[in-house]
C-alpha cells in the first residue's frame, strides 16, 4: 500500500484523467458544436462573397470589413447601437436600484410591490413588445390618448425618427426591470444584518445609509447587472423587430438588427457582410466587457 | 438536427431519383423541358408526397387547408400534399435559399410576386408552361394581367395562385358626414389630397380625431402609382426584355408621388402609422382614417370588423391623363425540378391545376378576398352569389378587367426587388421627416441599391 504522500500510480492517473474527460465530453461537444464551429464559420463567411442562395462563393479577404469601414450607414448603425446601450443600461440599472432602495423603507405591502416590480421578468420579449406597440400606436394608442387630455399633440412614438429609439429603449427598460429588481433584491438580502445594524447604531439612516452602506455593499450585484445589461442591450433584437423593423429611416437599426437585415430580411442573403458585422459585434461585446472588468470591477467591494 | 435529418432525407430522395432515372431508360417521361408526362404518376408505386411551403395565415390559411384536404381526399393512396407554413414571404425565401444549399427543396413553394426574378434565376424550378405544353393544356382561362405578370418571354413561369390588387378604401360614413358623396370617390392624387383636407376632422381642443388619408409606408403603393402612370420601375422594359440593371423610380414622377404623400402627412391631413401594415389597418378600422390604400386581400376582414360602411374605389391615378393601371400583387406557386422525382413533379402539377380550377378559385376568392386567377371562377354560382352580397368586391374585378396588359402594368422583374421596395420606403420616411427632398431621397435610394443590383446580376452570370 503506498502512503498518502507518495505520487499516484500512472495507471490510476490515466484513469482519473479519462474519467475527467468523460465528464467533460458532453459540454466540450456542445461547446464545439454550437460555439466554436459557428464562430469559425462566421470568420470564414465574412471573408467570402455569396452566390444567389447565400452560399460562400469566392474568397474576398478583408473586403467586407473595409466596405463596412467606409459605409456611412454602418457608422450610423454603430452610433445607434451605442445610444441604445446608453439609453437602456443606465436608466435600467439606476431605476431598479431606486425601486429596491425605496422598498427598503418600511412600507406597507412591500412584498406585493416586490413581486409586482419583478413581474416584467415573466413576460417574453415578443408579448411585451406587442403590448407596447399598442401603447405607441399613433392613431389609437394609449399614450397619445393620455397626451391629448393635457392638450398635447400626437407624438409619432415609433414613426418619428427623433423618438423611435427612445421609445424602444423605454420598452426595453421595462422588460429588464423585473430581472434587475430581482438581482438587487437578492443582493440587499445578502447584506449581513450586523453591518446594517452597526450603521444604524452609529446613527446612519435614509440617504446616508444607502450611500455609505447599502449601495457599496451592492457593488457586486450592480457590477453584474451593468455587464449583463450591456451585453443584453447589444444583442437586443425582438423588440426592434416587432416595433419598428429598424425604421423609421434606419433610426433604430442596431448592430444585431443590421446583421439580420443583411442576412435574411428583404430577400437579401448577403451572409458575407452580415458575418463581418457579426464579427464587429463580437469585438464590441468583448471590448465592453473587458473595459467593464478592467475599470469598474476595481471599484467593486466584495464582502 | 432537423436540418441534417432533412438533408439526409433529401440525399435518399435524390438517390432514389437517380436510380429511377437510370432504370427507366425506356419509359423516361421527362424531356429537356423538365416536365414529366402524366404517365410518371401512374408508374410511381405507393403514395407520392408533395411538400408544400406557404405563407398563409388566419382566414387565408383556413381556406388553403380546406383546399389541400379536398385534393388529398380525391387522390387518396396516390398523392399526399403536406402543407408547411414557413412564416412571412420574406422568411420563406430565406428558408428556401437554405433548402437549396442543402439540396432539400420543397416540391411546391409559394413565392411572392417580387421574388419572381429570383426564382427564375435560381434554376431550381420547372416552368408551368412546360407542363401545360406537355399536356396540350390551354392557359387562356388564366386572367390575362395575372398571366402577364408571371410570364417571361411569353412563357408562364409559375402558377399564379393568390393574386391581389390595391384598392382605395373609403369610410362611407365619414364621407357623408363631411358632405361628400362616397359614390364619387377621388380618382387622382390631387383630388384625393383635396378630399383628405375636407375629411380631416378636429375636435374643440384642436386635436385631430380623424385624418383624411392614411396608408402604411409600403413601397408597393409607389410601385402601383407609377404603373398607373404607365411609368416603368426599372430599365430593360421593366426587366421583361432582359435583365434589369437599374431602377427608374427616381424619376420626376416618382418624386411627385413621394412628395404628395409627405405633404399630406406634414399638413396634418394624413396619419403616419409607419411601415407596419397592421397599424395602418387598425387606424382605418377604428375610423380614425377616412381614406386608405390596401390590398383587396383584406376587404373581407374590413367588412367584418368595421363599424361603418366600408366602400371601395379604384386605386387612384397620379393624374387624369394616366394611361396605365395597377400591377398584380400576391404570390404564385413554383414546382421544384432538381432533386425531385418525375412522380413528384407530376403530382405537384396536378395539385397546381387543382388549385387554379374554377371551382377551387371561387372558393378561394370568396374565402379570402384574393382575386380569382381563373376567369371562369367568376361564373361559378357560389361566386356570383357572394359578389351580390359584397358589391365592394366588384371594384377590384372591374379594375383588373379595365387594365391593359403592358410592360408597365406587368411590374418590374428585379432580383433585388424586395430591397428596392425597402429603399423607396426609406425615401418616403426621409421626405416626411424633411431630412431630404423627395427627389434627393429617391436618387439616394437608387444609388444605394446599385451595388446590390450589380452584385446580384454578376452572381447570376
Amino acid at each position: 500500500m503506498p502512503t498518502a504522500s507518495s505520487p499516484p500510480e500512472p495507471r490510476r492517473r490515466f484513469g482519473e484523467h479519462g474519467l475527467a474527460w468523460a465528464f467533460l465530453l458532453p459540454s466540450v461537444v456542445v461547446f464545439a458544436l454550437f460555439i466554436i464551429y459557428p464562430l469559425g464559420r462566421t470568420f470564414y463567411l465574412s471573408a467570402h462573397a455569396n452566390d444567389l442562395f447565400g452560399a460562400p462563393s469566392k474568397y474576398v479577404g478583408m473586403k467586407h470589413y473595409t466596405d463596412l469601414l467606409s459605409s456611412a450607414d454602418f457608422r450610423t448603425t454603430l452610433v445607434t447601437t451605442a445610444l441604445f446601450v446608453l439609453f437602456t443600461v443606465v436608466p435600467g440599472v439606476l431605476g431598479a436600484l431606486l425601486l429596491v432602495l425605496l422598498m427598503e423603507g418600511r412600507i406597507r405591502g412591500v412584498r406585493f410591490l416586490r413581486s409586482a416590480f419583478a413581474l416584467p421578468f415573466a413576460f417574453s420579449v415578443a408579448s411585451a413588445s406587442v403590448v407596447f406597440s399598442v401603447f405607441y400606436n399613433p392613431a389609437s394608442g394609449v399614450l397619445n390618448g393620455l397626451l391629448s387630455h393635457v392638450g398635447l399633440g400626437p407624438v409619432g412614438w415609433l414613426t418619428d425618427s427623433q423618438y423611435a429609439l427612445i421609445s424602444i429603449a423605454v420598452s426595453t427598460i421595462w422588460m429588464n426591470l423585473g430581472y434587475n429588481v430581482l438581482v438587487l433584491s437578492a443582493g440587499i438580502g445578502s447584506i449581513p444584518g450586523e453591518v446594517l445594524e452597526a450603521a444604524r447604531l452609529d446613527g446612519a439612516s435614509g440617504l446616508r445609509l444607502a450611500r455609505s452602506i447599502t449601495v457599496p455593499m451592492l457593488g457586486p450585484s450592480l457590477f453584474f447587472l451593468v455587464v449583463i445589461s450591456t451585453v443584453n442591450a447589444l444583442q437586443s433584437f425582438g423588440q426592434i423587430h416587432i416595433l419598428t423593423k429598424g425604421g423609421p429611416d434606419g433610426s433604430t437599426r442596431t448592430l444585431v438588427y443590421s446583421v439580420y437585415e443583411k442576412a435574411f430580411a428583404y430577400g437579401s442573403s448577403d451572409f458575407g457582410t452580415a458575418s463581418a458585422q457579426a464579427v464587429v459585434l463580437m469585438v464590441v461585446v468583448l471590448c465592453c466587457t473587458a473595459v467593464q472588468f478592467g475599470v469598474l470591477e476595481r471599484k467593486v467591494h466584495y464582502a | 438536427m432537423k436540418r441534417s435529418a432533412r438533408a439526409l432525407a433529401a440525399l435518399l430522395v435524390s438517390g432514389l431519383a437517380l436510380t429511377a432515372c437510370s432504370s427507366s431508360g425506356s419509359g423516361g417521361s421527362s424531356d429537356e423541358s423538365g416536365a414529366p408526362a402524366a404517365s410518371a404518376l401512374d408508374q410511381a408505386s405507393g403514395v407520392t408526397t408533395v411538400e408544400f411551403w406557404h405563407s398563409m395565415t388566419g382566414k387565408n390559411a383556413e381556406a388553403l387547408t380546406a383546399l389541400v384536404n379536398q385534393f388529398n381526399a380525391a387522390h387518396q393512396g396516390k398523392i399526399e400534399v403536406k402543407p408547411l407554413f414557413q412564416g412571412t414571404y420574406d422568411d420563406l425565401i430565406a428558408k428556401y435559399k437554405a433548402s437549396v444549399q442543402q439540396k432539400a427543396t420543397p416540391a411546391v413553394v409559394q413565392v411572392y410576386d417580387i421574388g419572381t426574378r429570383f426564382m427564375i434565376d435560381s434554376k431550381q424550378t420547372v416552368p408551368a408552361q412546360a407542363f401545360a405544353d406537355k399536356d396540350g393544356l390551354s392557359l387562356d382561362d388564366l386572367q390575362a394581367n395575372i398571366r402577364n405578370y408571371y410570364s417571361v418571354g411569353g412563357k408562364l413561369q409559375s402558377m399564379p395562385f393568390n393574386s391581389s390588387m390595391p384598392l382605395l378604401y373609403l369610410n362611407d360614413d365619414a364621407f357623408k358626414e363631411a358632405g361628400l358623396d362616397p359614390a364619387k370617390p377621388p380618382t387622382t392624387l390631387a383630388e384625393l389630397g383635396d378630399m383628405a383636407k375636407k375629411l380631416t376632422k378636429k375636435d374643440d381642443s384642436g386635436k385631430t380625431v380623424r385624418y383624411g388619408f392614411g396608408a402604411a409606408i409600403y413601397g408597393w403603393f409607389v410601385e402601383q402609382l407609377l404603373a398607373e402612370n404607365g411609368a416603368l420601375y426599372c430599365d430593360a422594359e421593366n426587366g421583361r426584355s432582359g435583365k434589369a440593371g437599374k431602377v427608374a423610380f427616381d424619376s420626376a414622377k416618382g418624386a411627385e408621388i413621394v412628395q404628395w404623400w409627405a405633404d399630406l402627412v406634414k399638413g396634418g391631413y394624413a396619419a403616419n402609422t409607419g411601415r407596419q401594415t397592421p397599424d395602418a389597418q387598425a387606424a382605418f378600422k377604428a375610423g380614425t382614417v377616412a381614406m386608405h390604400l390596401e390590398s383587396t386581400g383584406v376587404l373581407r376582414g374590413y367588412t367584418e370588423a368595421a363599424k361603418f360602411t366600408v366602400g371601395t374605389a379604384p386605386f387612384p391615378k397620379t393624374a387624369a391623363d394616366d394611361q396605365g393601371g395597377p400591377i398584380i400583387g400576391g404570390a404564385s406557386l413554383w414546382i421544384s425540378g432538381p432533386g425531385h422525382s418525375d412522380a413528384q413533379k407530376r403530382a405537384s402539377w396536378e395539385f397546381e391545376k387543382f388549385l387554379t380550377s374554377p371551382e377551387q378559385q371561387a372558393a378561394w376568392h370568396t374565402g379570402t378576398g384574393y382575386f380569382p386567377v381563373n376567369s371562369k371562377a367568376l361564373e361559378v354560382p357560389a361566386d356570383k352569389e357572394w359578389l351580390g352580397k359584397f358589391p365592394q368586391f366588384q371594384t377590384a374585378i372591374d379594375q383588373l378587367k379595365a387594365t391593359k396588359p403592358t410592360t408597365a402594368t406587368a411590374g418590374c422583374l428585379l432580383g433585388v426587388m424586395p430591397q428596392a421596395r425597402k429603399g423607396v420606403e426609406t425615401a418616403i420616411e426621409q421626405t416626411i421627416a424633411g431630412t431630404k427632398t423627395a427627389q434627393q431621397a429617391l436618387a439616394d435610394a437608387a444609388k444605394e441599391l446599385q451595388p446590390a443590383i450589380e452584385s446580384y446580376n454578376s452572381s447570376v452570370g
